[in-house]
């Protein structure tokens, strides 16, 4: 195989790709990349055998051919290089030179027989959503996705669309995030759980493309924007049932600028180490929150707020990294905490009517 | 406590009084537990061989150890010590530490505190030797410097004048191989070790070596009552004979997780890491441990966390003599609540009540009165 590529756009398929690239060392040619040609393009595929992304780039096809070059190394070469066209010959055995300009660099390469196939699906549903909402949805629910692989079907996404919303779920069991979008078209429906990691990939990768496409197979998800393929298994099982999870009613509502609370939470967090909580205090009379953390033998800190109150006195408290990525991912102007009682689950909302909800647990204070 | 299990043995079985007793298994790998006083005369001692105790004295009568009984007795023991004073520090099922100072309000003399125990325990069908003296290691030696039955007092000062001429092995913290390493270099007696300068005791006898020699000299500020929280609580078993099958395993595994875990709430205490520890026929050990998302103090949450580190640790086949099963890692005393266990509040509130339940049954009548219905054949093969 000899192929010239420009060198962003070789870069930039390489990037793509490089998100399927395996850690796992103990199969070394998942490390690798998957390069072949098909007409006038280069199709370049990674897998680690839990995602495997597939994307193309125009090149000059001198000869075709096909190859397994080192992942990382084929990545970083090609980022250090200046902006020209880039030579991939593979014509000596076990061998790949890169070239370009003045520079050359020889690399071993991996026999692409030994590669695994890339899997062939048959979506049995598919729906297009715009690309931007899409990531953006994906980037407001992602922190709430569990990291805990003993509960499987926490450390996915629930994506839904119906009727023409789109709406997406994640919970890690101390906090739910629940956001929903209309869209301008009604795509067929779909629902399913996916991996939250290949979720924040896909999310990052849609970058420029107008469209994304998900086809949903039996055991796995299809997504495909621009010139890249992104294939993920499918979690299993079923999602908790976030609506019965959702406070019907609260007793306190405070209002609140959502930067101010944002840059107070993140200035209190500091004394609240080794986990300890960060205490908000509703006063209606005084029309303040008061937010507080003090941690053993290193310190305390207080920041009062103010808002806008209804209802009661409260006071409650919550792990600070949970209120923090609930603030930050509100996104509108103002924001209101809804709270029943110091034990049941906190409620973020923006005010400006998105439909948005972060319930977050509260710390039981011993 | 003298010969305590043997004792108790010649309590309840007043036809055994005056003879010689053993208790332990005679057969296989076991060794004695407690030989009576009669036993001793042939020279038959704690950890020795059951096979070498027969030969000594064939004649003996052996008796199973009933350790819920002797727990009782304990308790009883214990529960009149609590008389004298609230300062008790039980140190195990038969010995214990108690800060009897004199004070403004309760001048009595220490050593009349000590006949009054020694009458009391009398009164329970039982002995027990008494040292009195100024520190904890000084205590601890006097009492056995007179047994059975026997109040060995050590005035303050005496301390150096009664240690010196005992052998170095007396000294708590001194096990056979440092007596030999001692010997090695003509220490002989908790005198000799009282010479040692810091840097020899260092170099001899590493970084408790310092501490030992203030102790042999007699100077140990420990209180009787140490007051440190409690780190990790843990339970071990040593088989019998090494095994090698899961079922076996995984079933010892159950009761020592149901002990851990009754311990653990019987202190109040939830704990995040669980660990094991796993001495194999070759005497390797491994400790693998996990820390938990939330703590517990519940078997049926523990258990599973404890086979999966077995599975992980432990391949069916190589031979295992301990296995060992600890919970560290308490929680902060805030908690962070869970959503999803939160939506059937009573599911974990229920586990927890009928444990308490087991608990209270098995304070009362017994740990064998009560138990899970799970055979060790029930074990799911993984």
């Amino acid at each position: 195989m000899k192929i010239s590529i420009a060198r962003g756009e070789l870069l930039e398929a390489l990037s793509v790709v490089s998100r399927g690239l395996s850690s796992r060392t103990t199969l070394p040619i998942l490390s690798g990349i998957h390069v072949s040609t098909d007409g006038d393009t280069a199709v370049f595929q990674a897998t680690d055998l839990e995602v495997s992304i597939k994307t193309s780039c125009k090149a000059r096809v001198e000869q075709p051919g096909k190859s397994v070059l080192p992942g990382r190394l084929l990545t970083d070469v090609a980022r250090s290089l200046p902006e020209a066209a880039i030579t991939i010959d593979t014509s000596t055995p076990n061998t790949a030179s890169v070239v370009c300009g003045q520079s050359s660099f020889s690399m071993k390469t991996l026999s692409p027989e030994d590669y695994p196939k890339f899997p062939e699906v048959a979506p049995g549903q598919e729906t297009v959503l715009p690309a931007e909402t899409f990531s953006h949805v994906v980037h407001q629910v992602s922190k709430s996705v569990s990291r805990d692989e003993t509960r499987p079907i926490l450390t996915g996404v629930l994506v839904v669309v119906e009727t023409g919303t789109l709406r997406m779920v994640a919970t890690d069991s101390y906090r739910l995030c629940v956001r929903e979008v209309p869209l301008e078209k009604a795509p067929a429906d779909i629902e399913l759980v996916v991996p939250g990691k290949a979720i924040e990939d896909v999310a990052k990768l849609v970058g420029s493309s107008e469209n994304i496409t998900l086809g949903v197979s039996e055991n796995q998800v299809i997504f495909t924007f621009g010139a890249t393929t992104f294939i993920s298994r499918r979690i299993e099982g079923s999602f908790p049932n976030y609506n019965q999870l959702l406070p019907k009613e609260h007793t306190t509502r405070a209002t609140v600028d959502r930067a101010e609370l944002l840059e107070a939470v993140k200035r209190v967090s500091l004394m609240a180490q080794h986990n300890t909580p960060l205490r908000v205090k509703v006063s209606v009379a005084e029309h303040t929150m008061t937010l507080s953390a003090a941690t053993q033998d290193v310190g305390d800190a207080v920041e009062d707020l103010q808002v806008t109150p209804e209802g009661e006195d409260v006071e409650i408290a919550f792990n600070h990294t949970y209120l923090l990525d609930g603030v930050s991912v509100a996104e509108s102007d103002t924001v209101a905490l809804e709270v029943t009682s110091p034990l049941k689950p906190g409620v973020i909302k923006p005010s400006d009517g998105e439909d948005f909800t972060y319930l977050l647990m509260p710390v039981r204070l011993g | 406590m003298d010969a305590f299990f043997a004792a108790v043995e010649q309590l309840d079985h007043p036809e055994w009084r005056g003879k010689p007793v053993i208790v332990g298994s005679p057969d296989g790998r076991g060794v004695v537990s407690t030989a009576s006083y009669e036993a001793r005369a042939f020279g038959i001692h704690s950890a020795m061989p059951s096979a070498q105790a027969t030969r000594r004295c064939p004649d003996a009568v052996w008796a199973r150890p009933r350790f819920a009984r002797y727990a009782e007795i304990s308790q009883a023991v214990c529960e009149m010590l609590e008389t004298f004073t609230p300062f008790v520090q039980r140190v195990s099922i038969d010995e214990a530490y108690l800060d009897v100072t004199p004070t403004h309000t309760d001048p009595t003399d220490p050593v009349a505190i000590a006949h009054g125990i020694r009458a009391a325990v009398d009164d329970l069908g039982i002995t027990c030797s008494i040292g009195v003296a100024t520190s904890k290691t000084v205590a601890k030696i006097a009492s056995d410097h007179d047994k059975p039955h026997g109040i060995t007092v050590v005035r303050p000062g005496d301390e150096s004048a009664f240690l010196a001429p005992l052998p170095a092995i007396a000294i708590p913290g001194v096990g056979g191989a440092t007596a030999e390493r001692l010997r090695d270099v003509g220490i002989r007696t908790i005198g000799d070790l009282a010479a040692l300068d810091e840097a020899s005791a260092l170099q001899l006898l590493g970084s408790h070596g310092p501490e030992l020699v203030m102790r042999a000299s007699g100077i140990d500020p420990r209180p009787a009552l140490e007051e440190h929280g409690v780190k990790s609580v843990s339970a071990e078993h040593t088989f019998a004979r090494d095994v090698r099958e899961r079922t076996e395993v995984a079933g010892e595994l159950k009761l020592l997780v149901e002990r851990v875990a009754r311990r653990l709430r019987s202190k109040g205490l939830k704990g995040r890491t669980v660990s094991l520890k796993l001495r194999y026929a070759d005497f390797t050990t491994k400790t693998p441990s996990r820390t938990m998302a939330v703590a517990s103090d519940i078997d049926a949450s523990l258990l599973p966390v404890a086979l999966e580190l077995l599975s992980e640790a432990w391949t069916p086949g190589a031979g295992l003599r301990l296995l060992g099963f600890g919970v560290s890692g308490f929680a902060e005393r805030a908690e962070q609540l869970d959503l999803l266990s939160g939506s059937q509040p009573d599911a974990d509130d229920r586990v927890r009540s009928l444990a308490r339940s087991i608990d209270a049954v098995k304070a009362r009548f017994g740990d064998s009165a009560i138990g899970y219905g799970h055979a060790v054949s029930d074990e799911p093969d993984e």
